[in-house]
């Protein structure tokens, strides 16, 4: 019988082997901005000590879907993360968690797999010892694939193909770097499921998701000597190197911008999706900071409520039904930046119409230079902004640290935003012109332009 | 369902595990399912959730070879029939492919049920004694 004053003592034992250490909102903690970067037992660790009660903490690996062996396994992964391991069953993960009043949450993007959790800064051992055992002895079992994984992924590809602002995304992205970067976030087919994926594929993906180069811990709200401690004492167990054969197989060449035209029908929405190569991330070798500039100059999403905003595309947007958005997305190693243009089919056409009316005029010189100077505050803004944000700067500093040993300091990226002249983003604007343009349409097709009507280069 | 057994005590030791083999041996084929090609595990009781999600968890091969029996038992009982002996089900082969699956199942269920019916408290911090005071 499972012995409760076991589960107690498993639970809180953490909490007796230290003394209680304490801090208060109002209290200054060491307070840096920067994360502080270190190795404990081989593991790649970046830590900043926000003040407060809480923190935040992620395994952030080197698993995206752009590193993924055969379709979907990164999502498996993904899904597979707090399932039973050698020592617990899933059940009893979630409830030591609820009773600790945490938050578990994984995720992945299209480099990195995040596994992470939120709770009471007392709890730091506990949760690094439990992202140790995910990370090292997760039980990848047949019937927990086949009862708790498959209808999950399933789920996501039904959410997938119900967005046409998704499946427009994922199509300019493939039509933009092939493979690797390429690869569908979501499941986009039912292939997935149907032909590559087992709880025994899964498991041999993990052996170099989960290998000590490829994943690194960053903790916000942590102090680094505690955190460098706890992982040394529990991430003993995980292998050192991923075996070789899955090392060679693994794709990991330089992402190369190949750009193109691609239409999709859908029944429900329109979705356009306009995308030039852009910059890398701040980490990687290609940072373009103008690029940044140029995308919020274009912008086209408000700040302010009941107001369209003054950015240049949202200027544009043909009816306040219409949502114009641009985003500057950062890879490691390369970049995409993409308007999207979604609503009705008539107002995206001629959206879209303007929007490179736009593009030509930042490039033919014709925008004034306050323009410039609003769109360099905002990208400062928003740099800070989800920086702060924990989440976000959680996922970027372990990428980096993964990709270059390098944390994503915000404090750098904000200064070269400041050093970007009017003369780059007018080039930066000339160039994306004239490079090969992604375009993807999804929606009614008999309505929705192709990219030679507007004037773009495929 | 699992059945209860005493084979683990009598395994545990030697000296009845000696006496009670033959015996052992002699009832299971004399129950008779050996001759139409069964296993044990095959008599397992079917209609509960636990040994029903059990079959589900079967891995094909091992489904497949039971169905495959079942249905030989079954034509073989409607013909009034035995299997020739080297057909017969031999006692190596006999073996529990179904009760691990079953006994796992139930240790989930009563995990489940002992984390519901949990206790908690709450850890109380041993206070350092202050200086005592006098009046």
């Amino acid at each position: 019988m499972l012995s409760r004053s076991v589960l107690r003592r498993g639970a809180l034992r953490c909490q007796f082997a230290q003394p209680v250490q304490k801090r208060y909102l109002a209290e200054a903690a060491s307070g840096s901005f920067q994360y502080q970067t270190g190795d404990a037992s081989g593991v790649k660790i970046a830590s900043r000590d926000l003040a407060g009660p809480t923190t935040t903490l992620a395994l952030v690996a080197k698993a995206g879907t752009r590193y993924q062996l055969l379709p979907g396994l990164t999502e498996g992964l993904e899904k597979f993360a707090f399932r039973g391991t050698e020592r617990r069953s899933a059940l009893r993960i979630v409830r030591e968690s609820e009773l600790l009043g945490a938050e578990l949450e994984s995720y992945h993007s299209r480099e990195n797999l995040v596994i992470g959790a939120k709770f009471l800064r007392d709890d730091l051992p506990y949760f690094v010892e439990l992202l140790a055992e995910v990370a090292s002895s997760t039980k990848y079992l047949p019937h927990v694939y086949t009862e708790e994984v498959l209808p999950l992924i399933q789920l996501a590809h039904k959410k997938f193909l119900a967005s046409p602002k998704a499946i427009a995304l994922s199509s300019a992205h493939s039509l933009a770097f092939h493979r690797g970067l390429g690869t569908p976030v979501s499941p986009a087919s039912s292939t997935p499921y149907t032909k590559y994926l087992a709880a025994d594929t899964i498991e041999y993906f993990s052996q170099f998701a989960y290998a000590k180069p490829n994943f690194a811990i960053v903790a916000n709200g942590a102090e680094h000597a505690d955190l460098s401690k706890w992982v040394n004492e529990f991430f003993g167990g995980v292998s050192a190197k991923a075996p070789e054969d899955l090392l060679q197989s693994v794709r990991d060449k330089q992402s190369k911008y190949y750009g193109g035209e691609e239409r999709i029908a859908h029944g429900s929405g329109n979705s356009l999706v306009l995308a030039f190569p852009g910059s890398s991330s701040f980490t990687g070798g290609f940072y373009k900071p103008e690029i940044q500039v140029l995308a919020s100059l274009l912008g086209g999403k408000s700040n302010i409520k009941w107001s369209s905003g003054f950015s240049l595309l949202s200027k544009a947007a043909a009816s306040p039904g219409t949502s114009v958005e641009t985003k500057s997305a950062i890879y490691s190693d390369a970049g995409l930046l993409y308007i999207n243009v979604n609503g009705t089919a008539e107002n995206v056409s001629a959206t879209a119409i303007e929007a490179v009316k736009t593009l030509h005029s930042i490039a033919g010189g014709k925008i004034a230079a306050e323009d410039i100077k609003k769109a360099k505050a905002a990208a400062k803004f928003q740099e800070l902004e989800t920086g702060q944000d924990i989440s976000a700067g959680l996922e970027l500093t372990g990428s980096g640290l993964i990709h270059g040993s390098k944390a994503y300091q915000l404090d750098e990226t904000a200064k070269a935003i400041d050093g970007v002249t009017d003369a780059q983003v007018k080039a930066a604007a000339k160039t994306l012109l004239e490079s090969k343009a992604s375009v993807s349409a999804v929606g009614d097709l008999f309505l929705l332009p192709y990219a030679e009507d507007l004037g773009l280069k495929v | 369902m699992s059945q209860p057994s005493l084979a683990p005590f009598v395994l545990k030791r030697q000296w009845l595990t000696r006496w009670m083999k033959p015996l052992a041996n002699w009832y299971a084929n004399a129950s008779g399912y050996r001759k139409l090609g069964l296993r044990a595990d095959d008599l397992i009781p079917e209609e509960n959730d636990t040994v029903l999600l059990a079959l589900k968890r079967l891995p094909p091969k091992e489904a497949y070879d039971r169905v495959f029996r079942m249905r030989r038992a079954f034509q073989l009982s409607l013909s009034h029939q035995l299997l020739p002996k080297e057909e017969h089900t031999k006692p190596e082969e006999d073996v529990p492919y179904l009760t691990p699956l079953i006994q796992e199942i139930e240790a989930e269920l009563k995990e489940r049920e002992d984390l519901e019916a949990m206790v908690i408290e709450k850890p109380t911090v041993q206070k350092k004694h202050g200086p005592k005071l006098y009046h």
